[in-house]
């Protein structure tokens, strides 16, 4: 009567997708096919070859290359905007979820009004103050992540602030920054990371939109949303330009929230 | 006599990722008509296996290997759901554990308890009704028609297991399965439900399979007692008589006596001293509150702790007793009154050894930390103490890599304590750390307290509601009522001459030697009267109560010598009988 282990297909599926998408993104900072902008007017908008993996654009250059290029762009925006967005959220949602008090409500406060707008309005009205670019964006995204990762530490924190481990780390006579990012923020990691891949998933999805809306990687990059909207006027005579970008973003996306399903699963 | 119930070889166990896990190995026992039968073991022996197979409440991933439960000739386990379901609530009950999760929320108790009624029978609303308010004035519910009107968050602990005697009774069924009815309960109001079950198995003849953890509360209620020990059944037999002469090894590791403290403090010399203690909570911490509410939870107590003894503090849940021991650590900052230490910051072991440690940090971690946290900077040194501490705890030093979650409750203890003390403190307070575990585990936890408290001398306030065990380790006792102390004496004098009749209400509700739990009467429920604020707190309760009591606050007398002091708060000071 012996059964078998369960396999956490989840995991591995989004891992080995995440993993061969991370390189070919890494590979693409290093080497691509062709150029990233390396135009030729005799293969234009061509479909999917030997030569061309993923086809040519109305310029000839070739997709392929540029998705490289493009999703490079798409998960360096991602990991910072995360990382800004975890760090500070966690920072802060530490601090109020543990001290709680009348600073604990108007931080709240603050966090509920902006996570009560479209993040991609607000990211636009950011950018509309700062200007386009990379580097905007990012900052523009990480400030909009902060709320989220906020509210998780600081619902984390509060559950365990009353447990006992955390009164005898007190009647120990540790501090209360100790007793914060020593004894109780060990406990969060799984629901950060659930949280930060769920992040992940919507700083991709908020990148190419705002490259799609032409605010974010300034062309001639690469970038996948930027890609996209190219697409949209030869829609018809060239579908794999507006195919393969998309189908990158999918992928990406994919694999992010199996890994986090995955690592639901575990925890 | 007939038998109601007969178990054959019965065998269950699951089905899990690392194989074959079986929980019941072949084990046989029957339930005679009218027959209270006990079933005693510690937690993982089977003993709730039993009853859920019995009730067809088995999970999914369980599965019966063999063996048949004859009910009244018939094998329930080859019974189809459907015919199970007539014999669910009707011919078999349950009464559980939890009386605080086995009451829907959402629903009045009165349809909650006429629901076996509307299955099972024909009546009508009115004829259910009447049955409900019925059941409910049998089982001594005080007011039962507006009772029936209430939701469970509205009643207390007692009053929702009186409700589930009455919902498990309401059908008059053949067999009442009871599963730790009282585990959950104070001592004063477990007292209450075993009269209880015993008045209605004297008058409606019904048989009660009872599983309990307690020896004591087995022996003064069953006629018979079945011993379980890993899915076996180890020793059955009369229920006085196998507990008191136990023939198998584990029954008397089981009937093993509370260690006893034979260690007398001689110089009473206050290491902690406590004048007038006052402690608040606040109630609705809210920015937008108008008014700050604040509950008196301890009320004016002053006592001293004396080097090297250990105190008890003994009261049932909600008197502040736990309040007390959190103050007197620095975790309740809120308080007036004076509370002066000669010694280190003293240190605290939890209740609940499933929360008390880190769950994300290996044991060698949590261990150096309160060395960290005195200064020690060479770590070779805290590893070494880490280990020597590991072996004087009776662990040894490979625990260093384990997490809390891979050891079992009495060795998650076992680290509390030596926790306490690599901190390095001369005073420890004890929060009820062995009522979370099993009685053989109890006594093992407790021979370390006794073993450290001898060789380190280590003053200690021991907090707990169980009566035995503060009779075996402490030396003077404290008796809390309502966030006052009631009673102050040494513990001997206090179980032998109770002066308070709180006191003396609980040391009644203790269950041990041969004494059986007689029949209560039909209306032993009390309902709490109206408290005044000037008068003594117990007012309400005390059957010596006059008319100075409701108005006057009683002073602390002596009723002792000086050199061994019997505090007293009430006017009456009884005499024993």
């Amino acid at each position: 009567m012996k059964v078998k282990k369960k396999h956490n297909y989840n995991l591995i599926i989004g891992c080995v997708l995440t993993g061969i998408l991370l390189l070919m993104a890494i590979i693409g900072q290093f080497w691509t096919p062709y150029g990233e902008t390396e135009m030729n007017a005799a293969a234009k908008n061509m479909g999917p070859s030997l030569a061309h993996l993923m086809g040519t654009d109305n310029f000839g250059r070739d997709i392929f290359s540029r998705v490289m290029i493009g999703s490079g762009n798409t998960f360096l925006v991602a990991l910072c905007t995360v990382a800004i967005g975890a760090v500070f959220g966690t920072i802060i949602g530490a601090l109020t979820g543990y001290f709680g008090g009348w600073i604990d409500e108007v931080i709240m406060r603050i966090n509920d009004v902006i996570l009560s707008f479209p993040s991609i309005l607000l990211a636009l009205i950011f950018i509309s103050l700062l200007g386009g670019g990379t580097y905007n964006i990012i900052l523009a995204l990480g400030v909009l992540f902060i709320p989220s990762f906020a509210r998780i530490v600081r619902s984390e924190m509060i559950r365990c602030r009353d447990l006992d481990f955390v009164r005898s780390a007190k009647v120990m006579g540790a501090k209360s920054f100790r007793i914060i990012f020593v004894h109780i923020l060990p406990n969060t990691w799984v629901s950060m990371l659930t949280a930060a891949m769920i992040g992940f998933n919507n700083a991709v999805l908020a990148e190419a939109s705002m490259s799609y809306l032409g605010l974010g990687v300034q062309p001639p990059q690469a970038s996948l949303g930027r890609m996209l909207s190219e697409a949209q006027s030869y829609l018809f005579n060239a579908p794999w330009y507006a195919i393969a970008p998309g189908i990158v973003i999918i992928l990406i996306i994919l694999g992010f929230s199996m890994i986090s399903e995955g690592l639901r699963k575990i925890s | 006599m007939k038998n109601i119930l007969e178990i054959k070889d019965l065998t269950v166990g699951f089905c899990e990722n690392t194989g074959w896990h079986q929980v019941l190995n072949k084990i046989s026992f029957d339930i005679g008509e009218g027959e209270i039968v006990g079933i005693v073991g510690e937690s993982g022996s089977g003993k709730s296996m039993t009853a859920l197979t019995i009730m067809h409440l088995l999970a999914e991933n369980a599965v019966i290997k063999e063996g048949e439960i004859l009910f009244d000739g018939q094998d329930l386990l080859k019974c189809g759901d459907d015919r199970m379901r007539c014999v669910q609530g009707n011919d078999i009950s349950m009464i559980f554990q939890e009386p605080m999760t086995s009451l829907n929320p959402v629903q009045k108790i009165g349809t909650q308890i006429g629901e076996a009624l509307r299955l099972h029978t024909n009546l009508n609303n009115d004829e259910i009704q009447k049955r409900v308010i019925e059941s409910m004035e049998n089982v001594g519910l005080p007011k039962p028609a507006e009772l029936a009107g209430k939701y469970p968050y509205q009643l207390s602990g007692g009053m929702r297991q009186r409700v589930m005697i009455a919902m498990a009774s309401i059908c008059s069924p053949k067999l009442l399965i009871a599963d730790e009815p009282t585990t959950a309960l104070d001592v004063t109001v477990q007292m209450q439900i075993l009269k209880l079950l015993r008045r209605f198995h004297d008058e409606t003849g019904t048989s009660i399979l009872f599983i309990s953890h307690d020896l004591n509360v087995v022996r003064a209620l069953c006629d018979r007692v079945i011993v379980m020990y890993r899915g076996d059944i180890v020793e059955t037999g009369d229920a006085v008589e196998v507990l008191r002469h136990p023939k198998h090894d584990y029954t008397k590791t089981l009937v093993a006596a509370i260690p006893k403290n034979t260690n007398v403090p001689v110089e009473k010399n206050p290491v902690v001293s406590v004048k007038n203690l006052n402690v608040y909570y606040n109630e609705g911490r809210h920015l937008f509150s108008a008014s700050k509410k604040k509950k008196h939870v301890i009320k004016n107590i002053s006592f001293d702790i004396y080097d090297g003894e250990i105190l008890g503090v003994v009261g049932e849940s909600g008197c502040g007793k736990s309040t007390l021991g959190k103050t007197l650590t620095g975790l309740n900052r809120d308080y007036t009154g004076e509370i002066t230490m000669a010694c280190k910051r003293p240190q605290m072991v939890f209740q609940d050894p499933f929360g008390s440690l880190n769950p994300a940090k290996k044991l060698g971690w949590i261990m150096e930390e309160p060395l960290k946290l005195s200064g020690i900077r060479d770590k070779k040194s805290r590893i070494a103490m880490v280990d020597q501490m590991l072996c004087q705890i009776g662990l040894d030093e490979s625990y260093k890599n384990r997490y809390a979650h891979e050891l079992s409750g009495g060795q998650r203890q076992r680290v509390s304590i030596g926790l306490a003390l690599l901190a390095g403190t001369k005073f420890i307070v004890a929060d009820e750390p062995v009522s979370a575990l099993d009685v053989t585990v109890q006594s093992q936890i407790l021979d370390l307290i006794l073993d450290i408290h001898q060789k380190q001398n280590v003053t200690m306030m021991f907090i707990s509601h169980d009566l035995n065990v503060v009779r075996g380790i402490c030396h003077r006792v404290i008796v809390m009522y309502l966030g006052e102390i009631v009673e102050v004496a040494e513990v001997h004098e206090i179980y032998e001459h109770p002066r308070h009749p709180y006191t003396q209400l609980l040391l009644k509700a203790i269950l041990n030697g041969d004494g059986r739990v007689p029949a209560g009467t039909k209306n032993s429920g009390k309902t709490t009267e109206e408290v005044n604020n000037e008068g003594c707190a117990y007012y309400p309760r005390c059957p010596y109560h006059s008319d100075e009591c409701l108005f006057h606050r009683p002073e602390m007398k002596n009723a002792g010598t000086d050199k061994n002091p019997h505090l007293v708060k009430c006017y009456h000071m009884l005499t024993v009988d």
